[in-house]
């Protein structure tokens, strides 16, 4: 026969409080034999026990044991009072889910609950324990999670609100059925929290921190528990609310899209859209259950899941037919403005590779037919064209001081052509094609060629004031800020060199740059992109790379800003938006091509063109399309805004002129 | 036509001057910069002081305002003795200031910092930690200003917060000074990887000691690298780092705080979130967890910003607004920094206060 110890008169000392008192094989009130610890936290401990009074069976029961330790008697007074107050709550109730109670007392220090006990594994051990929750046996327990909820929700006078809602505190017993444990009772033990904390409950509403509790409050944590039972992601280790950053269709490949527009309602930020009771949460779950992939019919309607403004990855029409079929381009036709009509258009002989710039009356455009073209720019007339002896794949720029066109040939010779007329002022010969768009400033032209060199120019005669030798073909852009001029190679490198046309500092990417670096001249960054698939932010007075980011296929295109977001195209079909600061994506946007064409920002808007012929109009701050535009061929050209119009060249051969709608 | 002068220049001139834009007519600009006035102190905080160079000569009409006016201070490398900070904090008094005119108002081209950290006027330990270390050089091989600026806030019972904040801290000063500093001043160039990778690396390092010998600890974190006028945050947990520029004061950390989600999320205002039980609950902090998610920024420091580093006993206690008009009052950083404890000690001082404070160069 086992040792029998009694328990200790009263237990005084304040310390002893602490620990845990009851070992096993004590015996409490004369009936409960302790056999082990069940668990326990903080506030309390919940032992295992044997019901005494039983002795032809062995009746188990769990103890649970709370400390009251509060110092103040009247503060004392008042806790025992809440947890008798819920103990008499549970006790009303009558539900399979809720464990039965069969006694309350307080002892020495201590307040006992003893309740039935359940033979199972809470789903916290589910989660640890298994590799991948059935989806249908998740469905189930969510319909008798619904059920009890309800149950609880529709007591009379008031609702019980479980307030708890978490995988710790549900339990699946031998028979495979819910049973909710921990009422919540330990809770109104806690009193304010002094010292810092780390983690949050994780599972709680926000509403709750407000103090506003409700039977919504209870429908978000149970939408918390199945999105932590769907993607294996604990929200206690997560930025609190932040469930719809972990979309669950992401992190599990088989949950049934019906299943996670319900998970996802529950978890609605405002609990006005959330689902109003369990019961309709439950009738959304049953549907599921007996053609999950198919029959899924429900009252979500046109709130979708938004859970703190950013936009879900549900299609709301999307999810009555499962895994299918509408496509999302669908709607976006519906959402863009198809009747964009071009002012107009101009045809050169050859693909447009690069991008016009306007001057007053005039529009410059070279082509790869070796010609620059001057058109009017409102209608889109030819006034002049321009023979070289290449083809020309740099864009012009306009020197407004000098009256020139400037720009570079496959010819190997880089022009400065008269604006009014195309005659030429002055010429510039480089030892290989010139490639790289020019860049002017502080009254000197800057660009590189593929004979290796950097060169700068007087603007106003063409005289070389000096050439810096890189060592590989430059056909990136050159960058010019008051102390540097930054541009890249197809070594990989890039260079910044001083004014006087010294090495400052260089920075060596894996594969070639035919990005052109941007100089973000306030904070003194330069973004660059480079074929090694890396965005790099480096400090531009020193190089010192500050961040990379890595996209899925090379950049070729050249980065931009808006406010304080990095915009560029990647081969791998999405355009970017990445915070400057940190480096993170802010949104992207794909394409059904690579893009190699570099974005500009117009007031709210970033415009690109992509290989996939289309020219798009994004909101510059979500990413969203507002239009977008077909052209006869793959866009590999910048745009460029000339008053109300917009221009663009496609390898159709065609320079568009599109009124600038946003 | 400066710059177009600068195309033709000797460039060995042109490495003397300041690489910032010039903020005085360029005519004034000395072709050479003067010795400074005052140098680099010693360990022990001394001050020395070049009269050769005192001058009066260069005014500057919005003298009043030390955001504006070029800032001429001592660095004074040492913390102030605690016990001694301790009485004088409480007082709320602190030392005369120098005149200005004492030392002018000349540029000097390096940055200042004051630190302080203080137990606090309920709290029996400190369990906050602050770490410096800065390193400036004038010489041909040109090497970049060097700082890195820490304040850890630790938490845990049986000293393990104290622990925690401390181990932290060394490890990342360790980290970064074999990553970045070795080999910036050995001239190397310094690996192709990202700084924000490297301090990253250097925090995730931190949490992994961390969960092994103070496994009940935890620390939030906030971290500067200055590398000439660049600023490179790593940053976990509710410490903050504000960036003070004239009139302004922004902070450029976000706090992983429930309470600053709550806010972010239009459910609480900031002045709710004061008085939230859950105030000081954190959502990420380092010895939580095997791994640790760690926000980096990069941030250019305009001439004379400042920028502070604290732990929330002193945001907690002090307005951002209060923050800024101590840190323009005072001209000595470290002057700042006992101010700034001083006052959140009056107010209370419920927690510990850690305070780091860099004073850029104008």
């Amino acid at each position: 026969m086992p040792e029998t110890n009694l328990l200790p008169d009263k237990v005084g000392a304040k310390d002893v409080a602490l620990d845990t008192s009851l070992k096993s094989n004590d015996v409490l009130h004369n009936r409960y034999k302790i056999m082990g610890v069940l668990g326990g936290g903080g506030m309390g401990t919940v032992y295992q026990a044997r019901d005494l009074n039983f002795i032809e069976v062995r009746k188990l029961v769990a103890v649970k044991e709370m400390h009251t330790i509060a110092p103040d008697a009247t503060l004392r007074a008042s806790m025992i009072k809440t947890f008798q107050r819920e103990a008499n709550i549970l006790a009303t109730l009558s539900h399979p889910a809720i464990p039965k109670i069969f006694d309350f007392f307080e002892l020495y220090d201590r307040v006992y609950i003893i309740m039935e006990y359940i033979n199972g594994s809470d789903l916290e051990l589910i989660l640890q324990k298994t590799k991948e929750v059935p989806i249908d046996k998740l469905i189930e327990w969510a319909i008798e999670l619904c059920d009890v909820l309800e149950y609880l929700h529709d007591q009379k006078p008031q609702p019980v609100v479980f307030r708890d809602m978490k995988p710790s505190n549900v339990m699946i017993d031998s028979l495979g059925k819910v049973r909710l444990i921990d009422f919540g009772i330990a809770k109104s033990f806690v009193s304010g929290v002094k010292n810092t904390m780390i983690g949050t409950e994780g599972y709680s509403a926000p509403e709750q921190y407000k103090g506003d509790i409700s039977p919504q409050s209870d429908v978000y944590s149970l939408g918390a528990t199945l999105h932590h039972l769907l993607t294996r992601k604990d929200p206690r280790l997560e930025p609190p609310f932040s469930f719809n950053e972990r979309p669950i269709g992401d992190a599990n490949p088989s949950a049934p899209p019906g299943l996670i527009a319900v998970v996802n309602k529950a978890l609605t930020f405002n609990p006005n859209e959330r689902y109003t009771n369990c019961a309709q949460m439950k009738a959304d779950l049953q549907a599921l259950r007996y053609r999950p992939q198919l029959s899924f019919n429900m009252n979500v309607g046109a709130s979708a899941p938004n859970t703190n403004g950013n936009t879900s990855s549900i299609n709301p029409t999307n999810m009555g037919v499962g895994p299918s079929l509408v496509p999302t381009s669908l709607f976006e036709d519906v959402s863009a403005t198809s009747s964009i009509q071009p002012s107009w258009k101009f045809k050169t002989e050859d693909e447009i590779r690069c991008s016009p710039v306007a001057y007053k009356d005039f529009a410059f455009i070279g082509s790869y037919d070796t010609n620059m073209w001057a058109v009017k720019v409102d209608t889109g007339e030819l006034v002049w064209k321009f023979a070289t002896h290449g083809g020309i794949a740099s864009s012009p720029i306009m020197d407004e001081t000098n009256r020139s066109v400037l720009f570079g040939s496959e010819d190997n010779t880089f022009y400065a052509l008269d604006y009014r007329n195309g005659r030429v002022t002055w010429t510039f010969q480089t030892k290989d094609r010139i490639r790289s768009t020019a860049r002017l400033a502080h009254d000197h032209v800057f660009f590189g060629s593929d004979d290796g060199k950097l060169y700068a120019l007087g603007a106003l005669n063409g005289r070389q004031i000096w050439s810096f030798e890189l060592g590989t073909p430059i056909r990136s852009r050159p960058f010019v800020t008051n102390e540097l001029i930054i541009a890249g190679g197809e070594s990989g490198e890039i260079v910044a060199v001083t004014l006087s046309g010294n090495r400052k500092w260089g920075y060596r990417t894996k594969r070639s740059v035919m990005s052109s670096p941007f100089v973000d001249m306030n904070e003194g960054i330069c973004f660059i992109g480079s074929s090694d698939n890396f965005m790099y932010a480096l400090d531009a007075n020193t190089g010192y790379n500050s961040w990379r980011y890595r996209t899925n296929g090379p950049i070729i295109s050249s980065p931009t800003t808006y406010k304080n977001l990095v915009v560029f195209g990647s081969a791998d079909g999405n355009l970017y938006a990445l915070n400057a600061q940190s480096g993170r994506e802010k949104w992207k946007f794909k394409t059904d091509k690579p893009i190699v064409a570099s974005p500009i920002v117009h007031r709210d808007a970033v415009y690109f063109g992509s290989t996939d012929h289309m020219l798009y109009c994004l909101d510059a701050e979500t990413g969203k399309e507002r239009w977008k535009f077909k052209t006869g061929g793959a866009i590999t050209a910048t745009p460029y805004i000339a008053g109300d119009l917009l221009l663009i060249g496609s390898m159709d051969h065609k320079l568009y002129a599109l009124p600038l709608v946003s | 036509m400066n710059i177009i002068r600068r195309l033709f220049n000797n460039p060995t001139n042109e490495e003397l001057k300041p690489t910032a834009e010039p903020l005085i007519a360029p005519e004034t600009l000395p072709n050479a910069m003067p010795p400074p006035l005052v140098s680099l102190a010693t360990s022990t905080g001394e001050i020395a002081l070049n009269t050769d160079t005192l001058t009066t000569d260069i005014t500057n009409d919005r003298a009043d305002d030390p955001l504006d006016a070029p800032v001429a201070t001592a660095i004074v490398t040492k913390p102030l003795d605690p016990d001694s900070v301790s009485s004088l904090n409480l007082e709320g008094a602190t030392r005369e200031l120098v005149p200005d005119q004492l030392y002018g108002h000349l540029l000097h081209n390096h940055l200042t910092f004051g630190v302080a950290s203080h137990v606090g006027a309920v709290r029996s330990n400190n369990q906050d930690a602050a770490f410096t270390l800065f390193s400036a050089g004038r010489s041909a091989d040109e090497i970049p200003d060097f700082g890195l600026f820490i304040v850890a806030d630790g938490m845990g019972g049986h000293h393990d917060g104290e622990k925690a904040s401390a181990l932290v801290a060394r490890v990342i000063a360790a980290q970064v000074t074999k990553s970045i500093f070795m080999p910036i001043i050995q001239g190397d160039n310094i690996s192709q990887n990202p700084i924000s990778e490297l301090l990253i690396n250097a925090v995730e390092k931190a949490n992994a000691d961390l969960n092994v010998k103070v496994p009940e600890g935890g620390t939030t974190l906030s971290s500067c690298l200055v590398i000439g006028g660049m600023a490179y945050v790593a940053h976990v947990g509710d410490s903050r780092i504000y960036l003070a520029q004239r009139d302004t004061i922004e902070q450029i950390t976000r706090d992983h705080s429930l309470v600053q989600r709550l806010i972010e999320l239009d459910q609480l205002t900031p002045e709710e979130a004061r008085d939230h039980p859950q105030h000081n609950v954190l959502y990420r902090a380092l010895g939580q967890n095997e791994s640790v998610e760690v926000d980096t920024l990069t941030r250019r420091l305009p001439p004379r910003s400042r920028l502070l580093i604290c732990s929330d006993g002193l945001w907690n206690l002090v307005e951002d607004h209060e923050l800024l008009d101590v840190i323009r009052q005072f001209n000595n950083p470290q002057e700042a920094c006992n101010k700034l404890i001083a006052m959140a000690n009056m107010r209370g001082g419920v927690d510990n206060i850690t305070v780091v404070l860099l004073y850029m160069p104008g």
